[in-house]
């Protein structure tokens, strides 16, 4: 375990630039997440870390070490694959052994016996030591990977969306023992995902990645609340913040430079209309075109002029599709022209 | 609504009319019938080639049939012909022989086959030109090569003879690879190994690329060296296809024939009469076709047996 440096770090295939001067410190026993959509570096980023990839221009640094040049077995790290990277002939057992059978740091029988034993236990997996690798579900296979991962107590462990392949239901009871296992090992971790939903619940900060370049680093709250950009603003929330013109807000007290306009559900104040109550000034009228009902809460699909928004709504609340409604807004997210954020 | 219009509007009829349906005429064959129909030319052709001639050859090895007197009284000789064969010292040299040449040819190919496609996979230049230069020897007829490899083995002229007695120092005439007792059993080999080893390399250049990259990756970071890379990964995921490989070399050389007849015809003595060559010895030298009969299913239930017993341990393999 220890703290890992990116130090303005390139990395181009060909013609395409996959990083781009990217820095990022990672504190030790700290998890975080690398959040992106594909192809904007995520990937890359976690094999600069490991070694499988050697930067264009940059340092990397694990424990104040320079490792920039070191082949991965050097490196004191630990890979989760996207695909299950298991040795197919290999029981479970072997699997997790695999990794402290290494010449470089032998370790006696008894004692890779009670390691894999202990990380066994906590992945829920012990009772399929003698399986093979071939004879285990899609989640057990993961878990073996990530158990695999954690065994030799690595500098960083390095995840690539290694949840991305299994069902919703298997993610999200992993997700939460990954982050349990991850606190009771004090384990520096960085995760690579698009999933919004595994960076906000496992990761003390997120970077969000776009286009090969860091843009912004934080904790979940942090990246939700305070977001650079509209880009930033788009990768966190559910549903996606609303980016409308500012233009359609009418005389709202809106900043000189503000182009667009980000809406998430608490910067809308929905108001039905009725008899008793008179449209206020600066609300803006908008008409209930779908309601997509989620048990919990319904997605409210609104038309404000030729613009869409989603918002969530009380399901108690009595729509219906057709209704003209009258929206407040409250502190919305102002981006000027390039997108940026202006507070 | 008394009438139905059509879309465009020209034609319309009084309510019940348009939709008077006619009972339906049973046309055309059932679907069984065409199934049959499909696989029935399928099926004579097998019975006529296939299993006929192989239940025919089982009746003709009870008998004393000759197929060069074909008129002579038949007569049943029950299992006279198995005995006889299994009993003869003569006939078991030939299939120690063949077992020789079996073993050492799949031996070879396979160290040597698996050697080239490890070096094949390797990403350097003109890896593909070179692949395709080693596939060369394969795409020729057993004909050709045993005809120019007889040349090869020249030992006057050959161009074999020439360059073993270049870096061995003895004079290229002072031996005969087709012509020595000792020399010709593995003269065979070489031939049949430097046709067949590109085969057995593309089969495990299958095996190899399908290895993902990310294993290796993975073992790379759990720090297993090159030699542990090999043995853990390479080997045992590339095991299914090598153990392919062999089966069918193996039961392709059980039966070899050609390129053995064409390079030593199973001289000098019998040193290289493989099974094949014997049975095709009495079949139409000899024209004991009753014994030659008995041999063939002897051969057939030996390869059968054998790869069987093969198939299954590959599945073993297969399901590891």
């Amino acid at each position: 375990m220890a703290d890992v440096v990116l130090q303005n770090v390139s990395k181009a295939f060909g013609a395409t630039e996959a990083v781009k001067d990217l820095s990022l410190s990672i504190a030790d026993g700290e998890f975080v997440a690398l959040l992106g959509p594909t192809g904007v570096g995520k990937t890359t980023t976690l094999r600069l870390v490991a070694g499988l990839e050697i930067p264009d221009a940059g340092r990397a640094f694990i424990g104040g070490r320079d490792v920039t040049l070191e082949p991965p077995a050097a490196r004191d790290v630990t890979f989760v694959f996207q695909q299950y990277s298991l040795y197919p002939h290999l029981t479970v057992f072997e699997n997790l052994a695999f990794p402290l059978r290494a010449p470089t740091r032998r370790t006696p029988e008894g004692e890779i016996r009670r390691i894999v034993t202990d990380v066994a236990r906590m992945l829920r997996i012990d009772t399929k030591l003698g399986n093979k690798a071939t004879q285990l579900s899609g989640g057990q296979m993961q878990r073996v990977a990530i158990g695999r991962a954690l065994v030799r107590r690595p500098a960083i462990a390095l995840m690539d969306e290694p949840l991305s392949s299994l069902d919703a239901k298997l993610r999200s009871d992993l997700r939460v023992e990954l982050k349990r296992i991850q606190q009771e090992l004090r384990t520096t971790i960085l995760y690579v995902t698009h999933d919004q939903m595994e960076a906000m619940t496992m990761a003390d900060r997120i970077g969000v990645l776009d286009n090969g370049r860091l843009v912004q680093v934080g904790t979940p709250r942090e990246i939700y609340e305070n977001p650079v950009s509209a880009y930033v603003a788009g990768r966190l929330g559910q549903p996606a913040i609303n980016l409308v013109p500012r233009a359609l807000l009418g005389e709202w007290n809106a900043p000189f430079d503000a182009a667009l306009v980000g809406l998430r559900t608490e910067h809308m104040q929905l108001h039905r209309r009725s008899k008793l109550r008179a449209t206020v000034d600066g609300d803006i009228s908008a008409k209930v075109k779908r309601i997509e009902h989620l048990g919990d809460q319904n997605h409210l699909h609104l038309a404000v002029g030729q613009h869409d928004l989603v918002m969530l709504a009380d399901p108690a609340l009595p729509l219906d599709a057709g209704e003209t409604i009258d929206l407040r807004l409250e502190n919305p997210l102002f981006f000027n022209r390039e997108g940026l954020r202006i507070v | 609504m008394t009438s139905h219009t059509d879309p465009a509007g020209l034609v319309s009829l009084p309510e019940g009319h348009q939709r008077a349906s006619l009972p339906r005429v049973q046309t055309g064959l059932s679907d069984r019938a065409i199934a049959w129909l499909f696989i029935g030319p399928t099926m004579a052709l097998l019975l006529a080639i296939n299993l006929f001639p192989l239940l025919w050859t089982i009746f003709l090895s009870f008998t004393n049939y000759r197929a060069n007197r074909p008129n002579a009284p038949l007569w049943n000789v029950g299992f006279d012909h198995y005995v006889a064969i299994l009993t003869d010292p003569d006939i078991w040299l030939r299939m120690q022989a063949t077992a020789h040449f079996v073993f050492w040819t799949i031996a070879l190919q396979t160290v040597i086959g698996f050697g080239l496609a490890y070096l094949v996979d390797r990403k350097f230049r003109g890896h593909g030109f070179w692949t395709t230069l080693i596939l060369v020897p394969m795409m020729l007829s057993p004909a050709v090569v045993g005809n120019f490899w007889t040349f090869l083995y020249q030992p006057q002229i050959g161009l074999f003879n020439y360059v073993v007695g270049f870096f061995g120092g003895i004079a290229p005439g002072s031996f005969q690879m087709l012509g020595d007792v000792t020399l010709s059993p593995w003269a065979i080999i070489i031939v049949d190994t430097w046709m067949w080893t590109p085969y057995v390399m593309l089969i495990c250049l299958a095996g190899l690329r399908s290895i993902p990259d990310y294993i290796y990756e993975a073992a790379e970071v759990d720090r297993a060296s090159n030699i542990r890379q090999f043995v853990s990964i390479t080997l045992p995921m590339c095991m299914p296809f090598i153990m392919l490989a062999i089966l069918f070399r193996g039961i392709e050389n059980f039966k070899m024939f050609d390129m053995v007849n064409l390079l030593t015809a199973g001289g000098p003595g019998s040193t290289t009469e493989l099974a094949s060559i014997t049975l095709k010895r009495a079949a139409f030298e000899a024209w004991r076709t009753g014994y030659s009969s008995a041999f063939a299913i002897i051969l057939f239930v030996a390869v059968f047996g054998l790869a069987n017993i093969y198939v299954k341990t590959l599945n073993k393999v297969k399901a590891r």
